[in-house]
C-alpha cells in the first residue's frame, strides 16, 4: 500500500502572529472567503499553489514554513 | 452583514441572493403558469451555467470545489437511481404513470444531494445535521401550531410529538452525534410508517419517491453525517467566536 501524506499548516498559528488578524482580515487580504480560511486551518481543504504562495507572501514567511507534508503508515 | 447572518456564517452574494429571488419568483407563479418554472431552473442552475463558461467569477477555490464535488455526488445519486428505476421498470410489465411526478422526483433528488453535499462541505456533517434537525423541527412546529390553531391542547400535544424530538435531536447531536444519529435513523423508520410509504397504493411510485426525498432524505443524510462524520464542530464555533 501507498504511503499516504497528510498536509498540515501552521496558519493559524502565524495569523494569531500576525496582530491576532482575524480569519475575515486574512481572508480579505488574500481575496478568499473566510470559510476558506476556516477550512485550510482545519486541514478539511489544501489550498492551490497560488493561494498557499499568497498567504506565505502575507506573513513574509516561505511557503513551506506555513504548510508541511507527513508521512503516515 | 446583519448579526443572524453572521451567527449562520453565510454571507449572501449578489449572485446569490438573484438566484434565490428567481427560485423563489418562479415557485410564487408557478401555480398560475407552469411556464414559470424557467426561472426556477435559471436560479438554480444559471449561475453554474455561466461559471462554466467563465462569464461570473464570484466563488473562490474551496467554493467552486464545494460545488463541483456536490455535483458529483448529485450525479452519483441521482444516475444510481435512475439506473434502479430503469431496471425495476424494464424487469416486469411496468411503467410509470404519471411522468410528471418522475421528472420532479428526479428534479427533487438533484437539487437535494447537491444542497446537502455543499452544505457539508461549509458546516461539516455535525452542523450540517443540527441546522437540518432545526430547519425540520421548525416546520413541523409551524405545521401543527396552524393546524390545530383553535385546539391548544392538541396543539401543545402535537407540537410535543411531532415537532419537539427534533430540537431534542438537534441539541443530543451537539453532545452525541453518534447517539443522535440512531435515534435518527429510527425516527425515519418511524416516518416510513408514518407517511404510509411501504404500503400505500394510492401514491405512485414518483410521488411516494418524492416525499421520501422531501421528508426522509434529510433526516436520513443528516443521521448518515452524524454517525459517519468526524466530529470537531466544537473548535470551529469557539474560532467563529474569537473572530467576532
Amino acid at each position: 500500500m501507498k504511503p499516504r501524506h497528510e498536509i498540515s499548516n501552521h496558519l493559524r498559528r502565524h495569523r494569531l502572529m500576525a496582530d491576532g488578524m482575524t480569519q475575515q482580515e486574512l481572508a480579505d487580504r488574500v481575496g478568499v472567503t473566510r470559510q476558506t480560511i476556516l477550512s485550510i486551518e482545519k486541514g478539511k481543504y489544501n489550498p492551490s499553489v497560488g493561494l498557499a504562495l499568497r498567504l506565505a507572501l502575507t506573513f513574509g514567511v516561505a511557503v513551506d514554513e506555513l504548510f508541511e507534508i507527513e508521512k503516515g503508515l | 452583514m446583519s448579526q443572524p447572518l453572521d451567527r449562520l456564517q453565510w454571507r449572501p452574494s449578489l449572485t446569490t441572493l438573484i438566484a434565490s429571488g428567481l427560485v423563489i419568483l418562479g415557485l410564487l407563479l408557478a401555480p398560475v403558469n407552469w411556464g414559470f418554472l424557467v426561472l426556477v431552473a435559471l436560479g438554480t442552475l444559471g449561475p453554474g451555467i455561466l461559471r462554466e463558461f467563465g462569464w461570473l467569477r464570484d466563488k473562490d477555490e474551496f467554493q467552486q470545489r464545494a460545488a463541483r464535488r456536490a455535483g458529483f455526488h448529485a450525479y452519483l445519486v441521482t444516475g444510481f437511481i435512475a439506473f434502479l428505476l430503469v431496471a425495476y421498470l424494464r424487469s416486469g410489465e411496468r411503467d410509470i404513470k404519471d411522468p410528471e411526478e418522475l421528472a420532479t422526483f428526479f428534479l427533487a433528488l438533484l437539487c437535494f444531494t447537491w444542497f446537502f453535499s455543499t452544505l457539508l462541505s461549509y458546516w461539516g456533517p455535525q452542523k450540517t445535521a443540527r441546522r437540518t434537525l432545526v430547519v425540520f423541527g421548525s416546520a413541523w412546529f409551524l405545521v401543527t401550531v396552524l393546524d390545530n390553531f383553535d385546539d391548544p391542547v392538541a396543539m401543545f400535544m402535537q407540537v410535543l410529538v411531532m415537532a419537539a424530538p427534533f430540537f431534542g435531536l438537534a441539541f443530543l447531536a451537539r453532545k452525541w452525534p453518534r447517539v443522535a444519529g440512531v435515534l435518527l435513523i429510527a425516527a425515519s423508520v418511524f416516518y416510513l410508517f408514518y407517511l404510509g410509504m411501504l404500503r400505500s397504493s394510492a401514491m405512485g411510485l414518483a410521488t411516494r419517491g418524492l416525499v421520501l426525498v422531501l421528508f426522509l432524505g434529510p433526516l436520513v443524510a443528516s443521521a448518515v453525517a452524524l454517525l459517519l462524520g468526524p466530529h470537531a464542530d466544537g473548535q470551529e464555533e469557539q474560532e467563529v467566536a474569537r473572530t467576532k
